[in-house]
Parts: structure tokens; C-alpha cells; sequence
């Protein structure tokens, strides 16, 4: 006796679809599950016999065997009690329907029959609909979050036998349609920060909203209490907000690390890792591996303040990410994909007792000392920063300063257009900001305009800068010229560019 | 006995039996003959003397033992002179307590009767400071001094390196043996200074920097100049040391005025309370040093020619307007940039040109006294910036170009 049905399996932020195929014969009653299960997966045994009988149906005394297939692909996780159960019961022939050839199925059964929710579920919705199946079963609680995706039918059941009642009652089952909230449960801004809160700092604020136009990846020189924190905080606050598509690849992304309770993240992610994180925190890792800081900052901003004080073997491990905008981490046979493409913000003092170049308080260090934390960074990851900027320490008269600045809202607006025209200029390419775009993008800017050219030789000779850094003052040119609506690079856009590449100077 | 017969004795005297070297000093200004004085050290070795503390002036002696030593000063072609010979500087013999034996690594600058000049400042020395020990340093130079200092980083590193560009050369005067390069940042100049210059030292081959070694080369550094000029120093620091020295040994102080609010400039502007020589120029240097110039014995070293052909420098020493210094080309320059202004794309960069000056004023400062958006600010300034109207000092902060 034969019998099979359809669930998934996470494979990094994707799902795939497994089979759980079961099989019942006479014999010694046993019940087994194969398929390269882990540890809570061959536990469902016990949850499933005793979660089918308190939900009043019989567990039959045979020799059951279950089989996940692909057989060769290791799987994890609980959510693959609910079709063990549901699969038990229909070879069992205590309910039969046509729905099962429709479905999917997914959730983690109680002792009592409860379906808990599980993880990754908006992937496995994804999935579901890529498999053109009609309906997805999910546990009660994953009902909101699985109602993001339009274009299936999801039922939420809170138990075993509430999803057997709707099994059998094929007629009636567009009742238990979940019905999307409407907004309800998409979460509004909640910044309690701003940008019009930080005082002075001129240079840095333009440099932070133009990096933040291009996804530039900036780097903060400056002495304590400077506001460098403070700006990488509020850089959040200047960027438009994620469309449909990134919401949904940002949200599941941060399904896979925790059940919370569901709200689609439409703001960009902020991620601030202390400098004691382990390179698997950062990067992603594990056994079954989870994505790290730098998938959780996907499309958002992942800050890294003192960044010295990370250790070598971290920072540097940042560098293939910065250039693949992903990480591939792989385990045994299989490889896991995980999405990382941020905007990367440092902040460091420019020596150990943090005031060389400060106007008022005298540096400790001998050169030697500032050459020597200068070379905790290291040049390839210098080079994949755009942009480079200092911030002196604020003055106590700036402090109680009271001038008129702007807030976030009217920066974001001028952010979001330079989006809008980056999006169009990117449509038909894979990268979709300046701060990625390739020679041949940096070429056509720059043949297209004879007057740049001229200006681009010229001041090339004048400021020793490399091949890369040229290409990366042009890529900001280019985001300070979208940022006000110009096809063109002018010259003054590319000599504002000069001002965010101090290293030079220093 | 041959000179460096009786400089391995004297050597092994200091090194074998630990002979203070102030004791040999006592008697050598008693009898006044340095055979005699390391004689009479050698048979009385240990009476009636103090051995001086290892630990505390020479500790070449824990590091090294003596033939390592004879065969470094022979490899590296380091000459020894004692206080007796004619090659050791004659100021220097005059001084309360000259050094009995002086190590030294090119001579030439040490052997000729160039007047010697000292230029001593902090180690922490501001944008100001090195203009103006560049400046004074290269002028002197270029007339005939040489220019005395102490190897350290800050003033002392560019006067090194301005003196060596030009004729009068320079003279380092360490605080360590002469195989140690100290400090790390001045590594360069140990090889470059022997070009045109010396490098000098009391101290046996191997004594690391300690502490008290500085305040003991300071003596040597005033006192084998005629003068001491002081750029920035702060109220207690290695360059008071040296001019004080300077006053007790009947040198010439000169002290350079700076800014009233820096400490860095506390230290002069007391030297010129107490009466040492604003020193705005090289005229005012070389008004108070009219005496040695005139004196024909060095005025051999003096390149009055090239004084003549510079058309800026006239021989006369009456003191009023001599000399029309650099300084005077500097403002021409300025009247340069001035008219090269007429060529800026439009006003706003003339308004951000005005709010620039000598001091250095924030980007919000600027932004506030020219009335212009920081967008526009950044265009003008990088533009200036690229061409060389105006740098960066510190962070954020501007000041005009040269």
C-alpha cells in the first residue's frame, strides 16, 4: 500500500519540494522514517502516533515505513510532521480526498494535535506556487506570513482534526481560504531616530546621503564623540523603503533565523555587529547553516564600528561577499546560497588614543603608533571602499547650536528618486545600483562626454589615484549627477567626488 | 703616541675600567695633555675614583664587549677624535663639561670651519613650525651654515633635511651609540645626512636611547654652535634645555614667535622675555652673529657670492632692512593667485576664496560666512583643493595654499 504526498525542504533561503512517501505492509509493527533524516525528524514518530490518537483517529499497528525524497539530500527540521500524520491516516483509510493531489502540507504537530508554526515558511509559499499546486497547508500561525504570497490559496489549520475536517469537505473548502488583513500587517515606520539630530557635520551628511543614493560603501574617520554611530544609525532612515520583491526576499531571510511573529519588513535592515562576533555569526554557518550579519543586512545597511578592532580573518572574510553581493556556504554535498548584498558603513578613530587630527586635543601616538593601527585595515578592503570621509569632533558651541537642518523625510525623497533612475538605468541588468556598475559602464559615461574626459586625464595626473580608485570617483560622480536629475556627468559633479576620498590627502 | 693610539687607551678606559668620564675631564683641564690624563688613569685605576654606574650612563659595556666594539667603529668607517685633537670641534673644547671622546660617522661637515647653527624644536611641531624650520633651515644652509640639531622626528628631522639639500650641510648629534638609529621615523636620515653631513655622539657604541642621554646631547648640540635657534617649544622641553645650556656657555639664543594661544610656542615667547632674538628672519640671525662673520677665520665659510647673486641678500650688517627674505616672494605669489582668481568659473568661488585664510576655518564656518550650500562648497573647495589654493588641515578643516 502506497501512498504519497507533497512538503518541503529549506535549502538556505530556498525551499524544494520533497515527497513524503509512505508505505504500509503487515509484519511486525514498526515505524520507520528514511531519507537522510536528522534527530527531530525521526522524533516526529513519536509526536505523530501520539498526536494522531488524542486527535481521535487510530494509529495503525503495521510495518510503516516513510521515505523522504529525494532520498539523498539531508533534511532538518519539524515541519514535516503534519504530512507524516496526514499520510498515515489517508493509507490508513480513515479519510480519503482529492485535495491531497492539490496541496501541500507543512507544520509541527503537539502531543494533543496542535499544529505549531514553523520557520522559512515564505519560501515554502514560494515554492508551492513555483509547483503550481492550488492549496498550502500551514500551521494557524504561519497563516499571516504565508498570506503574502498572492498567488496561492493558503488554509491555516490550528489542529490535526480541524485539517482532516477541511480535507473531506472538498466543497466547502474555499471557506477556509486565508483572507489577507488588508495593511494590518505590514509594520509602519518606526525610526525613533533622525537625521535633522545630527549637528555640524556637513560633509559627512552630504557623503552619507550620496552613499546611501548609490549603496556606496563609505568608511568614517573621526575621534570619539564625533557622531559617527549617530550618522551610520540614521543612515537607515534616508533610504527608500523596499519594494514587493525585496521585502518579501529581505523577510525571508529573517524567517530562516527566527520564528517571530510575522510582519513583512518593508524598512531596509540596519545590522550593527559587535566586533567579538564569530566568523560564522557574520558570514553565516552552522551545521545546517543560517545566514549571518551580512545576509540580515541584505539590501540594508551593515555597519561595523571600530572596525580595527575585528579581527583579521573577519574583516577579510568580508571581501568576497562586498564583490558577489552573496555567499555560498556549502556542507557535505550541498551547497547553500545565501543573498548578501548590503551597503557596508565602517567607522574607526584614526589612531589609538583616537584624536590625531583634531584640532583642540593633542594626539598621543608617535607616527609609527598611527601607521600601525592604520594597517589593521587592510588594502583590499580599502580598495572596495568608495568613499572615504573624516569628521572632526564637534565643537561645544555647534552643540547648542540651533540651526535649521534637514530632516530625514526630505533627504529620502531626493534618495528615492536617484533610485528611480538607477532602477531604469539598470532594467535590463542584474545590478541594480551605481555603486556596482562595471567598466564597460564606466567606459560609456565616460566616451559619451568629451568634457569629462578632459577633466577625467586632467586630474588624474594631478591627484595619484589608481585605476580603481578613478573607477570608483567616477561611480560616485555618477551617483552625485543622478542624485540631481542629470544625464550628464559634469565636471563640478566629478570634482565633488575629490572631497570623498581623503585617503589620499592623509 | 699617535692619536688613535692614545683613543683605543682613552676607549678602553671608559669601557674595561668604568672611568667616569667627567673624572677625565677634571684632570685633563689640570694638565691640559690627554697622554698624561689617560696615564695617570690607567696606573691609578682604581684609586681614589669613582666607577660610574653602569646601568645608569654607558651601558655599551652589557651589551657588547670591547673588540665587537673596535671592529664596528672600523667597519663603518666611524672616526673617533679625543678632546686634544685639532679635528674635534674647537666650541665645543670650550664648554663647562665637554665630552672627552666624540664618535663620529661622516666627517666632513664635523672637520671644515663652517659656523655651525642649531635648530631645535618639539618633536610635536605644527604646520607653522616646519614652514618656518625649512624656511630658516635652507636659507642658513645655503649661505654657509651648518646646521646643528638632534635627529629626533618634528623641527629637528626638517632641518636635518632642508640643511643637507644645500651647501652648509648638517650635523646630528644622537643621544644613543652610533650604531642605533633612533627614532624610527628619522631612519632615512641616518643615510642621507653622511652625504653632506655628520653624525656625532658621546656615547659608546650600543647605548640605547635612555632617558637621561637627551638632556647631555643637548650640551654637545649647543656647544658646538655659535647660536641656538628655538621654532616652537613648549615650556619645559628638550629645546629650553638646550638654549639654556646655550645661555650658560655664552651662545647666542634665537627664538622664532608663533602663535600666542599655542603651547607649543609658550617656551619661546619666554626665551624672548628673557631676552633672547625675535627671530623673524635670517637678518636677524645674522645681526647678532655679525662679530663671528666678520671675524676672518670664518668668514671664509660664509658664501657671500651667493648671498650677492640671490640680489635679495646685500652685505651690510648695520641691521636696519638687510636681507628681503623668501617670504617677501611668498606674498608675491599670493598676488599671483590673486589675479589668477579673474579665471575662476564665477563668483561663488571668489566668496569661498575670500573666507579662506592663514587660519584655518570648518567647512560650516565657510559655508556660513560665504552663504553657500555645502554641495557648492565641496565643488569649490576640492576645485581649489586640486589645484593647490587650498589643503586640508586636520579634519575638516581649510586654510590657503601655498
Amino acid at each position: 500500500m502506497f501512498f504519497k504526498l507533497d512538503s518541503f525542504s529549506l535549502m538556505g533561503i530556498e525551499a524544494i519540494k520533497v515527497s513524503v512517501e509512505i508505505h504500509i505492509s503487515n509484519g511486525m509493527p514498526s515505524f520507520t522514517i528514511v531519507g537522510l533524516p536528522d534527530k527531530s525528524i525521526n522524533e516526529a514518530r513519536d509526536r505523530v502516533k501520539a498526536s494522531i490518537i488524542n486527535s481521535g483517529f487510530k494509529f495503525p499497528m503495521k510495518k510503516i515505513i516513510i521515505n523522504l525524497s529525494p532520498a539523498d539530500l539531508r533534511k532538518e527540521g519539524s515541519f514535516y510532521d503534519l504530512p507524516i500524520a496526514l499520510a498515515i491516516i489517508a493509507l490508513s483509510g480513515q479519510v480519503s480526498s482529492d485535495l491531497f493531489n492539490y496541496s501541500s502540507f507543512i507544520g509541527e504537530l503537539s502531543l494533543d494535535g496542535l499544529i505549531n508554526p514553523v520557520r522559512g515558511i515564505l519560501s515554502m509559499t514560494q515554492a508551492a506556487v513555483q509547483m503550481k499546486k492550488n492549496y498550502f497547508f500551514v500551521p494557524k500561525g504561519n497563516e499571516d506570513e504565508a498570506g503574502l504570497i498572492k498567488d496561492i490559496a493558503i488554509i491555516g489549520c490550528a489542529d490535526l482534526a480541524e485539517c482532516i475536517k477541511i480535507l473531506k469537505n472538498k466543497e466547502e473548502v474555499s471557506k477556509f481560504v486565508y483572507k489577507s488583513h488588508g495593511s494590518g500587517n505590514v509594520c509602519s515606520n518606526k525610526h525613533r531616530v533622525d537625521f535633522s539630530e545630527v549637528k555640524g557635520q556637513s560633509r559627512a551628511k552630504r557623503a552619507m546621503e550620496i552613499a546611501a543614493s548609490g549603496m556606496h560603501n563609505i568608511l568614517m574617520i573621526g575621534p570619539p564623540g564625533s557622531g559617527k554611530s549617530m550618522l551610520a544609525e540614521r543612515a537607515v532612515t534616508i533610504m527608500p523603503d523596499l519594494n514587493y520583491d525585496e521585502s518579501i526576499e529581505v523577510t525571508k531571510i529573517y524567517n530562516l533565523v527566527k520564528r517571530r511573529k510575522y510582519e513583512l519588513i518593508i524598512e531596509r535592515p540596519f545590522r550593527n555587529p559587535h566586533h567579538t562576533i564569530s566568523e560564522s555569526g557574520l558570514i553565516g554557518g552552522g551545521i545546517y547553516p543560517k545566514p549571518g550579519e551580512i545576509s540580515l543586512a541584505h539590501k540594508g545597511i551593515l555597519f561595523l564600528d571600530e572596525f580595527p578592532e575585528f579581527s583579521s580573518r573577519l574583516s577579510e572574510s568580508l571581501r568576497q561577499p562586498i564583490e558577489n553581493k552573496s555567499i555560498v556556504i556549502t556542507r557535505n554535498n550541498v551547497s547553500y546560497k545565501f543573498p548578501c548584498s548590503f551597503m557596508l558603513i565602517l567607522a574607526m578613530n584614526p589612531c589609538f588614543c583616537g584624536y590625531y587630527g583634531d584640532k583642540s586635543k593633542r594626539c598621543r601616538c608617535s607616527k609609527k603608533e598611527v601607521e600601525k593601527y592604520w594597517r589593521r585595515i587592510s588594502g583590499p578592503i580599502l580598495d572596495r571602499i568608495d568613499m572615504q570621509i573624516t569628521l572632526p569632533r564637534l565643537k561645544e558651541e555647534d552643540f547648542l547650536e540651533n540651526v535649521f537642518v534637514e530632516n530625514s523625510c526630505t533627504i529620502k525623497e531626493r534618495v528615492s528618486k536617484a533610485f528611480t533612475i538607477q532602477n531604469k538605468r539598470y532594467l535590463n541588468d542584474i545590478i541594480n545600483h551605481n555603486s556596482e556598475a562595471g567598466v564597460c559602464y564606466i567606459n560609456n559615461w565616460i566616451n559619451q562626454n568629451q568634457d569629462l574626459k578632459k577633466v577625467v586625464a586632467d586630474f588624474s595626473k594631478k591627484s595619484r589615484l589608481t585605476a580603481r580608485g578613478m573607477s570608483s570617483l567616477i561611480k560616485i560622480s555618477r551617483t552625485i549627477a543622478d542624485l540631481e536629475n542629470s544625464d550628464e556627468i559634469t565636471q563640478n559633479h566629478f570634482i565633488e567626488a575629490f572631497q570623498y576620498k581623503i585617503l589620499n590627502n592623509i | 703616541m699617535s692619536n688613535s693610539e692614545i683613543n683605543l687607551k682613552i676607549l678602553k678606559l671608559f669601557f674595561n675600567f668604568k672611568i667616569k668620564p667627567s673624572d677625565f675631564i677634571n684632570i685633563y683641564k689640570r694638565n691640559k695633555d690627554i697622554e698624561l690624563t689617560a696615564d695617570y688613569f690607567s696606573n691609578k685605576e682604581n684609586k681614589n675614583l669613582k666607577l660610574f654606574d653602569k646601568d645608569k650612563y654607558h651601558s655599551a659595556q652589557i651589551c657588547k664587549n670591547f673588540n665587537s666594539i673596535i671592529k664596528y667603529l672600523y667597519k663603518n668607517n666611524v672616526s673617533v677624535f679625543n678632546i686634544s685633537q685639532k679635528e674635534y670641534p674647537e666650541l665645543l673644547k670650550e664648554i663647562y663639561f665637554p665630552p672627552p671622546l666624540l664618535f663620529c660617522k661622516g666627517s666632513s661637515a664635523i672637520k671644515n670651519k663652517n659656523l655651525k647653527i642649531a635648530i631645535v624644536g618639539t618633536r610635536n611641531c605644527s604646520d607653522y613650525g616646519k614652514e618656518v624650520a625649512a624656511y630658516l633651515s635652507r636659507q642658513l644652509s645655503k649661505i654657509g651654515f651648518t646646521i646643528v640639531s638632534g635627529m629626533a622626528v618634528g623641527i629637528d628631522k626638517i632641518a636635518h633635511e632642508e640643511a643637507i639639500k644645500e651647501s652648509g650641510g648638517s650635523i646630528g648629534v644622537l643621544g644613543t651609540g652610533i650604531d642605533i638609529e633612533y627614532p624610527y621615523e628619522s631612519k632615512h636620515l641616518y643615510k642621507e645626512i653622511i652625504g653632506n653631513g655628520s653624525l656625532i655622539t658621546e656615547f659608546l657604541p650600543g647605548t640605547p636611547p635612555l632617558k637621561n642621554n637627551f638632556p647631555s646631547r643637548n650640551r654637545i648640540i649647543s656647544g658646538i654652535s655659535i647660536g641656538v635657534i628655538v621654532i616652537e617649544a613648549g615650556e619645559k622641553s628638550g629645546a629650553i634645555i638646550t638654549a639654556k645650556s646655550a645661555i650658560r656657555e655664552n651662545r647666542e639664543v634665537f627664538a622664532v614667535p608663533g602663535n600666542i594661544f599655542s603651547d607649543k610656542s609658550k617656551g619661546c615667547h619666554n626665551l624672548i622675555k628673557t631676552g633672547a632674538k625675535l627671530t623673524e628672519s635670517v637678518d636677524d640671525i645674522l645681526e647678532e652673529l655679525a662679530n663671528y662673520i666678520k671675524n676672518p677665520s670664518y668668514a671664509k665659510s660664509i658664501n657671500f657670492n651667493e648671498m650677492a647673486n640671490n640680489g635679495s641678500f646685500k652685505l651690510n650688517y648695520s641691521g636696519d632692512n638687510i636681507f628681503k627674505h623668501e617670504l617677501g616672494k611668498k606674498e608675491n605669489a599670493a598676488v599671483n593667485n590673486n589675479e589668477g582668481l579673474k579665471n575662476f568659473p564665477d563668483e561663488d568661488y571668489a566668496k569661498v576664496y575670500n573666507c579662506l585664510g592663514y587660519k584655518e576655518k570648518s567647512l560650516e564656518e565657510i559655508m556660513v560666512i560665504s552663504g553657500l550650500g555645502i554641495k557648492k562648497v565641496l565643488q569649490i573647495i576640492s576645485f581649489f583643493q586640486l589645484n593647490n589654493i587650498a589643503k586640508e588641515k586636520n579634519f575638516n578643516n581649510f586654510v590657503r595654499g601655498n
